[in-house]
Parts: C-alpha cells; structure tokens; sequence
C-alpha cells in the first residue's frame, strides 16, 4: 500500500507535467508518419500522371522523392529515439530515484557479455547481444547489477527451392541481475525451471540425471522440487547453498512473479535470469504515454532487486565472507 | 533347438540381466550412503580443529567457565582418538553440539570476550562449519531416502533381503539448525 502511494504521489507531483510534456514529440512522431505515407500517395498519383508525359521530368521527380523520403524517414527516427530517450531519462530514472536514490541508471548500456558468460545459465553460444536498462548499486553489504538483455543465436533454414533463409532464434529474453552472495563457493550449483518432471513425471526425472551441469541434486521441500531442478558440482555445497529458508524464497519470488527463473550460484556471485515475451521498460508510441499503470508496472520490475536481495537474506553476514 | 528352448534360454538371461541390474542398483546406493557420509565426517573434523581455538579464546576472558571447557576439551580427544562406529560418532557429534551451545550462551556474560576480534572471527567460522555440517547432513539424508527406496521397494527387496542390506536411519535436523538466520539470533541476544 505504502508503494502505491508513493508512486501516486510521484506520478502527481512529478511525473504527470513531463509526461504531459514529452506527449507533444509522441503526436508530432505520429502525425510526421501519417504525413509520410501521405506523401507516398501523393508521389505514386504524380509519378503516374508525369510517365504520360515526359520521362526526363519524372526522373527528376523520383530523384526529388528519394531524398524527400529519406530526408523525413531520418526525421521520424530522430523524433523517435528523442521520444524514448527523453521518456528514460525522465520517467525510468525517476522510479529508479524512488526506490533507491543512491542506485545508478544508464538506459543505453546493459550488465556486460562477460558476466552473462559467467553465469553459464546459456551456454548457446550468441551472436547478437542486446539489451539496456542497466541498474546498479549496493543494498546494504551487497552489490548488484540489473538490465535488460536479450540474447539469440543465427541459423540457416533451407526451403523447398533450396533457398538458405537466415533465422535469429533467441536464446534469453527478459531481466539478468547478479549480486554478491553472502558465503564462499567453491563449485557450481544451477536451478532451473523444471520442465522434464512437470512433463514427464517420473521418467523426466531419468532425463535430469543426464545434465552438463553437473549431478542432479533432489531437494526435501516439495513445493521447491515442484518448481525447480538442481544440478552442481558437489551435493553437499549445492546444499549449502540452497537451505532450507533458501529454498522457500525462491518458491516465495516464484509465486510473485510467476515467469521462468534460473538461477547460477559460482564464484562468489548468484545469477538470476527472468524470462519475459515482451520489451521492459519501453514507451509506446501509439499510446499515451501519461500512465500511472506503466509507471507501477516498471517500478514492480524495478522492485525485483530488492526483493531477491531481501528475501535471499544476501544481507546476513554471519558466515566466513565478510 | 526348439522355439521352448529359445524363448526358456532368452528369459532367464533377461532375468539374470535384470538381477545384475538390480544388485548393481543397490550396491550404488549403499557407496553413496557411506560416501555421504563421509561429507558429515569431513565437516565434524573441522568443527574438532575449532575447539582448541574457541577454548583458548574464551579461557582468556571467562575464567569461571572452566568446567564446561574441560568437557568439550575431554569431548574432543574422544572424537579425534578414532575407532569410532558412525553411530558413535553421531552420539558424540550431538554431545559436542550441546556443549557448544552451553559456551556460547556462558560468553552471554563477558562482553569483552564477545566483542574481541578474535571471538567474532570464531563465530562467524562456527557459523560456516554448522551450516556445512547441516548441509552435509541432508545430502546424508537423501543418499539414505535413496537408499531406503531401494532397500523396501519390490522387487529389489527380495534381493537386498538376501544381500543383507537393512533399512537405515535418517538424521533428524534439530528445530535449530532448520533455519539458520536463527543462529545468529542465538548470537545477537
């Protein structure tokens, strides 16, 4: 409740007036968009009406569209990106502001390639990496960066003419965060979404056992085994890891948020994937942009660092790690 | 050769493959138990090297305390002399936890020794060697849940009937060591 209100109370004192403000460049990208397929009419009428009558003027003519097109193309984009980088650094960088002013925004970058590798919870290997919307900052003793990444790989489908079409397939969509974790591991422990055994039952189970990362470990809550499956490379750290007030915050954050999570716990640090379909974080042009839902929307992704921080209890020191 | 034949001769070698399948089964399942194990025998000799530290330190500060540090000093040498069974070793584990416990809450009265550094060092190590002794201790337990499956399930309990392998006992995980934040509070009071 308390959330809501603060953000009310952002939405009303701050937000609304720069939203109201930036809605200008919203129309004038649609309305420089409605104007450019007018024009297009308008040439194809004219060039038609020219090819009757002389070739060399409708040369001309089709030069003069050509770079009018790009000309205003240029223009809209330009508006666009202003629209989407204006919305960013106002509104995302304000929500950010609201849950932690000390935290630090770059709409334009993302948690880096290195990180993402580390992980190991895609071991694809990817030729287009994006994302933004990168967040990072301490709560408490523990550090955490946050962005948005989307990550796929390129393949080749042939057709029945034997033409090569290029495909992108992706491999990550959604929310990469990484934070310090509170003790010291040695080995590597996964949990992933358990699709095998929701699947297959029993029989899924025998598929578990077959990983790359590492022996299955079966775990005694379960709600938790219900959910997730673990692999690592020791049974005995994985536990370490994953005790029993472990386990029940990853079932707690899972009925939050209901999206497929992954987890990665190596080298000091653990990795969470959230997957999602759409784009986070992002304006729409076709829609005003002057939203209390959008902003409470952002500000609940936002929310999920300090959730997996709090309900991980990374903030405990009572271990060898300081 | 008749078909009889045939059909007798490839039954009883799927029987034997079967058989073998299970024994094979069941012996995996015992290593693994002794093996886990093992992981909980590994983090007690941690928690023995502790002792010596922990009782000097607190030596220092709290004086009156003798007799519960003689105990867990006598303690110790019993449980690093070897020659123990693992029920033994359990037994003896379980007596070292109460006497940890019985000093830590003793050090209640001696602020100085709380609040030294060395005494916080200890702390935080004990805390890491509980909750790696507690971890080994459920990855026991599902070793021997394996295990018991194997051993009480048909058909292979007809074979581990005459394999004279018997069910065994889980570890009950005191109410303590259920959740560990609640260690530190046993700390922070």
């Amino acid at each position: 409740m308390e959330d809501v209100n603060k953000i009310n109370e952002l939405f009303q004192t701050q937000l609304k007036d720069r939203l109201k403000g930036l809605e200008k460049l919203r129309i004038s990208v649609i309305l420089f968009t409605m104007l450019l397929v007018l024009a297009i009419v308008v040439f194809i009428v004219v060039g038609y009406l020219l090819s009757e009558v002389n070739n060399t003027v409708l040369y001309i003519w089709i030069g003069i569209f050509v770079l009018s097109i790009g000309l205003f193309g240029n223009l809209i984009s330009k508006r666009k990106k202003a629209y989407y980088h204006q919305y960013k650094a106002t509104v995302v960088a304000e929500i950010i502001r609201l849950i932690d002013p000390t935290w630090v925004y770059h709409y334009d970058q993302c948690i880096g390639r290195t990180d993402y590798h580390q992980s190991e919870l895609f071991r694809q290997e990817c030729d287009r990496y994006m994302g933004d919307d990168f967040v990072y900052g301490n709560i408490d003793k523990t550090d955490f960066q946050f962005s948005e990444l989307h990550t796929q790989y390129k393949t080749y489908s042939t057709d029945s003419q034997g033409r090569r079409h290029e495909q992108w397939v992706t491999i990550f969509k959604g929310i990469f965060m990484h934070a310090d974790f509170n003790k010291f591991i040695g080995g590597k422990t996964f949990v992933q979404p358990d699709k095998a055994e929701r699947l297959f039952g029993k029989l899924g189970q025998m598929f578990q056992k077959i990983s790359s990362k590492g022996e299955l470990i079966k775990l005694e809550n379960p709600e938790f085994e219900k959910m997730f499956v673990v692999h690592g490379s020791d049974q005995i750290e994985s536990r370490y890891i994953l005790t029993p007030t472990m386990m029940e915050a990853m079932v707690a954050i899972q009925k939050k948020y209901s999206r497929p999570i992954s987890y990665s716990f190596i080298g000091s640090r653990v990795y969470l994937a959230m997957s999602f379909t759409k784009d986070l974080f992002e304006p729409r042009i076709m829609s005003s942009g002057v939203k209390i839902t959008d902003i409470q929307e952002m500000y609940d992704l936002f929310k999920i660092i300090e959730v997996i921080i709090k309900e991980m209890n990374l903030n405990t020191r009572i271990w060898t790690k300081e | 050769m008749s078909t009889l034949g045939i059909i007798i001769i490839v039954a009883v070698v799927l029987l034997l493959l079967i058989i073998m399948g299970m024994y094979n089964g069941l012996i995996r399942r015992k290593n693994a138990v002794e093996n886990a194990f093992g992981g909980i025998d590994a983090q007690l000799k941690q928690r023995y090297d502790l002792i010596p530290n922990l009782v000097s330190t607190v030596k220092q500060y709290a004086s009156h305390e003798k007799g519960i540090l003689e105990k867990i000093t006598e303690l110790r040498v019993r449980a690093v002399s070897g020659g123990l069974t693992n029920d033994e070793k359990v037994a003896l584990d379980n007596e070292i936890s109460q006497s940890m416990k019985g000093i830590m809450v003793a050090v209640e009265n001696y602020p100085d020794l709380k609040a030294s550094e060395n005494f916080l060092n200890l702390q935080r190590t004990l805390n890491e060697v509980e909750s790696q002794i507690s971890a080994a201790r459920r990855a026991y337990n599902a070793t021997v849940t394996d295990y018991n499956n194997g051993v009480e399930s048909f058909p292979s309990s007809i074979l581990a009937g005459m394999m004279n392998m018997k069910h065994k006992q889980v570890f009950e995980i005191p109410d303590t060591e259920r959740a560990n934040v609640n260690v530190s509070n046993l700390f922070n009071n």
